[in-house]
Parts: structure tokens; sequence; C-alpha cells
């Protein structure tokens, strides 16, 4: 791993670079105030210093829609056009809560079965991190064993230090953007990194018993109390950066030719689960409550190793009518030392 | 964007409707061949796999693959009417065009079958994935790998009786093979047994020793005989059955059919009554 130093001036002039050269995709605010990934042309517009994004970088790898195919029947049969390519992109600012959510997605798309849309797009797209150096009070990251400053999942991590910013290079892909622009990277110097401090302040609850709990407890009293009073709304899932669960669907004018298309879908919705002959195997919201928790803190463990939440707060700030997934931590942690609340 | 030429686990492969056999009122059967030779060649399933079956513009529905593997250069399977894509597929006729893509999820565990008896129990249209397990053990030199082979099947009324042609005529031919057939309620066209699944099991009381049972129909049908196993001595680990859960990727990313950890399109359909009792009860 190569330290380098990055002088604000200089990002500016990288960021006006890669906006040019390839295509760049940045937090920026739009102007209700929102702040979103979005592709920008401009550097000026990027953010340097931000809480977390109302919804995270997924999409641009993992698209809210995204057309599969195009299909037409034709004389010589069925002509299928494959949509899955991919343009080279760098994805600049992301948050260390975010670069992790995108490694717990990487293995549902890797695997037997190759997801060419997500994988593509993740090959041809850089990933440039940003330390947090304000966490937002609705953060709890540290709670999965990082923090504002960790940078895995970045090809290079970028931690405000003096005048600019600490640049960690961490792969090839990231050694390959230092290459390019060589001019603009410096030697790292000593002034200390912010996010050391930051870490401190960034929520850490208490994760143990827990996993043992739900492991051994598919039914417990306490799903009781949490599921009454949510409105099946799924905001939780659309704004979390690990959900992957997606619907799929063909359009067509009639006649011969359409597309297949993929959007995001909901495991909070009856539809959901729902079979012919009207059998539903989450048939009410406490099922349903009930599973969106165990795959964040128990499935996707078991499945692949890694948490099924990243501590970004999203899912807190969105719900309507404050289901706080901090809250059912702390819950939980107290029914597996004390068998109840 | 442009288009890309890797391995895409969702392009459907094109597939022609060969023949189409009315089973019941709302159950017909499709035989289908894969438009390029190449891929009905290379496309090797397993008793108890599914496919993902595209009609371009309607969608796509998950259904079990109800023709043996040991039945090459075609592929069959049985679809009940239930909305919009399987409305469309009943539709079709011979020469219609459609896109076929897997064979996904596991399979009928029959290397552990060998040398063994096998009882089948089946409810509806239930009886179409067992079918690709107990063609695939008649056919031919398999006979000889496996021992006696029962088979009882019900559906509601005569009417709704699958595979008829099957039941009441190919399968009784075997060697060593009893078909045990009933219908839910009294019919004057019919001199069979009335009864429900279940209960008809129970009557004829198969022993289980050295003896696996394989099941699949309407889950409440599923449940009882289950039960009726497990009274009758056979032990979970002697209990097959498949699940259905939704689907929709079929490859283990859209989320959809899980059962806690596991996804029924990857780790299923079929399990063992020993690893459905590990898994939580939603399904
Ligand atoms: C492992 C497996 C094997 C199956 N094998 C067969 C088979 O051999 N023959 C057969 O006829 N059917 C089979 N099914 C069920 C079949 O997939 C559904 O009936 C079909 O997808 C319904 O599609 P549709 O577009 O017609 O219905 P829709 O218009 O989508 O819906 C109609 C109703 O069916 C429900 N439904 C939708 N998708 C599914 C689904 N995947 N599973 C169950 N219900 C669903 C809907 O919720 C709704 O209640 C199988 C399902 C699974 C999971
Ligand atoms: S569950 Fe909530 S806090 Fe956890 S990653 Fe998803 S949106 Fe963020
Ligand atoms: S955001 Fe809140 S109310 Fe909406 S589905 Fe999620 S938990 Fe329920
Ligand atoms: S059907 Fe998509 S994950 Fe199983």
């Amino acid at each position: 791993m190569e330290k380098l130093f990055i002088s604000r001036d200089s990002l500016k002039k990288l960021l006006d670079r890669l906006a040019r050269n390839l295509n760049l995709v940045a937090p920026v605010k739009d102007p209700e105030g929102i702040i979103m990934f979005g592709p920008v042309a401009d550097a000026g517009q990027v953010l340097l210093e931000y809480q977390n994004s109302t919804l995270p970088p997924k999409s641009f790898f993992f698209p809210q829609t995204e057309r599969l195919f195009k299909f037409s029947y034709g004389q010589e049969g069925m002509a299928l056009e494959d949509m899955c390519g991919s343009d080279k992109r760098v994805l600049f600012g992301v948050h260390p809560c975010d670069l992790k959510s995108i490694l717990s997605l990487d293995p549902v798309f890797a695997g037997a079965y190759k997801d060419p849309y997500y994988i593509n797009k993740r090959e041809n797209s850089a990933i440039i991190g940003l330390a947090c150096s304000n966490p937002s009070p609705g953060c709890f990251c540290a709670t999965f064993g990082f923090g504002p400053d960790d940078g895995e999942g970045s090809d290079i991590m970028l931690t405000p230090s003096g005048k600019g910013f600490d640049a960690d290079v961490l792969t090839d892909k990231g050694q390959e953007i230092v290459a390019s622009y060589k001019d603009l990277f410096e030697k790292a110097g000593d002034s200390p990194r912010i996010a050391g401090e930051t870490r401190l302040t960034v929520k850490k609850l208490d994760l143990t018993g827990i996993k043992e709990l739900l492991d051994g407890n598919f039914e417990l009293e306490y799903w009781n109390q949490v599921f009454e009073k949510c409105l099946g709304c799924g905001i939780c899932t659309y704004v979390c950066p690990t959900c992957h669960c997606f619907d799929i669907y063909d359009s067509s004018k009639g006649g011969c030719d359409g597309e297949r298309y993929r959007s995001w879908d909901s495991c909070m919705f009856t539809h959901f689960t729902m079979m012919a002959g009207g059998h539903n195997p989450r048939p009410s919201k406490k099922e349903r409550v009930r599973n969106r928790f165990m795959h964040k803190l128990k499935y996707h463990i078991d499945r692949y190793g890694l948490a099924g939440c990243v501590g970004c707060g999203r899912c807190v700030k969105s719900c309507p009518v404050n289901i706080d997934i901090r809250r059912i931590i702390s819950d939980l942690g107290e029914v597996s030392r004390n068998g109840q609340l | 964007m442009g288009n890309c030429k890797c391995d895409n686990p969702y392009l459907p492969y094109p597939a022609t409707i060969k023949e189409v056999i009315d089973e019941t009122v709302d159950v017909k059967s499709f035989q289908m061949v894969f438009d390029d030779p190449e891929v009905m060649e290379s496309f090797k399933q397993q008793p108890g796999q599914v496919a993902q079956i595209s009609i371009f513009g309607v969608g796509e529905a998950t259904i079990s693959i109800t023709s043996s593997p040991t039945r090459k250069g075609i592929l069959e399977f049985s679809v009940k009417k239930v909305g919009q894509l399987t409305a469309a597929l009943h539709d079709l006729g011979p020469g219609s065009r459609v896109g076929v893509r897997g064979p996904y999820g596991n399979h009928f565990p029959y290397e552990i079958m060998k040398g063994r008896d096998l009882l089948f129990v089946g409810g509806g249209i239930g009886l179409a994935p067992l079918r690709s397990l107990i063609d695939f053990v008649l056919a031919g030199e398999n006979r000889k790998e496996f021992g006696k082979v029962e088979i009882i099947y019900g559906a509601r009324s005569v009417d709704d009786l699958c595979f008829k042609y099957d039941i009441l005529d190919n399968w009784p031919k075997y060697d060593n093979t009893d078909v045990y057939v009933t219908i839910d309620r009294a019919d004057m066209a019919w001199q069979g047994h009335v009864g429900f699944v279940p209960s008809y099991l129970e009557e004829v009381k198969p022993s289980p020793l050295n003896k696996y049972a394989i099941t699949c129909g309407p889950p409440i049908m599923i449940k009882f005989v289950l039960q009726a196993l497990n009274k009758m001595g056979f032990q979970d680990g002697q209990i097959i059955t498949t699940l259905e859960m939704k689907m929709k990727c079929g490859i283990g990313k859209c989320g959809r059919c899980n059962i806690g950890s596991k996804f029924v399109c990857l780790d299923g359909p079929v399990f063992t009554l020993s690893q459905l009792k590990e898994l939580p009860p939603e399904f």
C-alpha cells in the first residue's frame, strides 16, 4: 500500500479531470437539499464533507430498475439482446459503511451463478473512499467492527489531514488512477488524521450473544413488541445498502418486441412471498419484520460470513414510525442476557 | 452501454412447444425442445430439478421438470393454470415459442436410494416433480438398481387426476411396482378407492423397512402425510419432500425464496424431513 497526500486544490483538479475523462459519480446536493450520489460534470458540486446520502451508492452496481435484455420474435425465431455491459466509472466519496455494504453484496451476486450485470459494473468501477469527518448521530458503524476512517472496499481511501487528504492507495485499480494523475499527488506528510477522533464519537452497540440468541430461537416473544406499528411501507429496505431483493418482469407494447427488467423489491411487502392458492409463508407483519432483522443480524452472516447491516443509520432515519434497528440490537442483547426485556 | 458476450444466467434459451397434453381442466403438460440442438444436448437436468419458463412479454414461472433425464431430446413440464404466466402458457399450442433457463436447484438424492424400496406419495399436480424420479427409477437398466416401488396418488376427483396414462396404464405394468390411486369424493365413474391421500396411506400401510418415502402435494396434504409416515415408523431421514416457495431468479440473488438462511432455489427444493425440521417453520 502506498501512502500519498492530495491537497484540496489538487483534489478539485483530480475530480475535474475524472469528470472529463471517465464517468464520475459523487455525492452532490440536489436543489431540495437532498444528498445523493449522481453523475457530476463539474467538480465544484462534489461534497467533500457530508453525512450519509439519502440513498446509498448501491444503485450504481444494482440499479433500482435495470433492463436485463431485449427480445424480439422475427423470421429467424427469437432474438435476445443482452444488456449486461457497462461503462467505466469512478465512484468518489464513498463512506466506510457504504464501502462495507458493497463487500456484503459482492458474494450475493457472485457464487455458482455469476450475475453479469452487477459484476461488470463492479469490475468497471473504481471506488475512491472518503472518511467521515462528521458522522451523523444515527450512525453506528463501530458496532460492526469498523469505523469512519476504515478504507476496506475502496481502491483509494481519502482521510482529511492537514490542508488536504491522506490518500491510501489500496488496490491496483487505485494505483492506476494515481499513475494517470501523478502530478496531483505528493508523499504523505505527518499531519494527524482527523478521523482518529471521530471514530470515538460513533455509537458502538454490543452484539454479544445476539447471533447465538437468534440461532437458537426463531420464535421470540420479543418480536410481538416490534412489529405492530410497522406500516409495511418498505422504505427501510429501499434505503438499505445491503438489501438486494428484486422482482423480474417484462414490458412489451404488444406485438413481437419487448424487454425484461428487474427492480428492487421488498420483503416487507405482503405479495413478496404470496403463492398460488393464497398460501403465504410470511402472512403477517410479524413474520416480515422478523425476517428483515433476522436477515440483517443472522441470515446474511450464516450464508456469507458477513454482516447484513453496516450501521449506516438510513433505515432509522427513514422509518415513519421509528422502528429502530439500534433499539432492536440493544433489546435483543438484553433478552439474550436476561431471557426477557 | 453495450451488450457483452458473457455467460448470462438470466438469458433463457429459446425453445419451441412440440406437444400439449390436457391433463385436467386446469393442468396441461407441455413438451418442449430447445431451438439450438447443442443446448438440448448440454441441458443436463437431474430428477427433481426445476426450470424457469419464459413467455416473452408476459414473464417467467418456476416449473418442475417432470420428464426424467432418461428421456432424451425433450423436456416436459406440467403446469397448473393459476395466474398470468401459467394462463398465457395454457393458451399456447404446438409450434409456439417460449424460453427456458435452468436446470436449477438440488435433486432427489437417488444415489443414496439405490438398493432400497421407494414409496411415492403425491397429490394433485404434486405428482409432477415425483414423476421425474419415478420414470428415472423405472427406466431401462436403472430399474434393477432399486427395490420395490409403491406409488400412492390422489386428487380431488377423477377429472383432477394428472398423468392418468402413467398411473393407470404405464406404471402398474412394471415389475415389482404397485400403484394406489384415490379420489377425495365418491364418483359414479370411479370404481377405485375414495378418501384423502394421508388416510389411504395409513390404510395401505407400507413398511418403513429399507425404504425411502418421497412426497409432494398441496401443503395441507404434505403436512398430514409427514405425520402419517412418522406414525408408521419412518424416520425423518427416510422422508424426502420438495418445497414450493415463490421464486423469481432461481439462482440465489433475488432473495425471495428464503426459509431462514437457506434459499429454496439453491439449497432446495428437495429436503429430507430431518433437514426441514432444522429450518424455521416458515413455508
Ligand atoms: C420449486 C417449484 C416448483 C414448481 N413446480 C411447478 C410445477 O411443476 N407445475 C406448476 O404448475 N407449478 C409449479 N410451481 C408453481 C409455479 O411456479 C407458480 O404457480 C407460477 O409461478 C405462477 O405464475 P403465474 O404467472 O401464472 O402466476 P401469477 O400471476 O404471478 O400469480 C398467481 C398466483 O400465483 C402466485 N405465485 C406466483 N409465483 C409463484 C411461485 N413461484 N410459486 C407459487 N406461487 C406463485 C401468486 O402469488 C398468485 O397468488 C412450482 C414452484 C416452485 C417454487
Ligand atoms: S439495516 Fe439500516 S442501518 Fe443497517 S445497513 Fe441497512 S439501512 Fe443501514
Ligand atoms: S420503514 Fe418502518 S414502517 Fe416502513 S416497512 Fe420498514 S419498519 Fe415498517
Ligand atoms: S428465487 Fe431468487 S433467491 Fe431464490
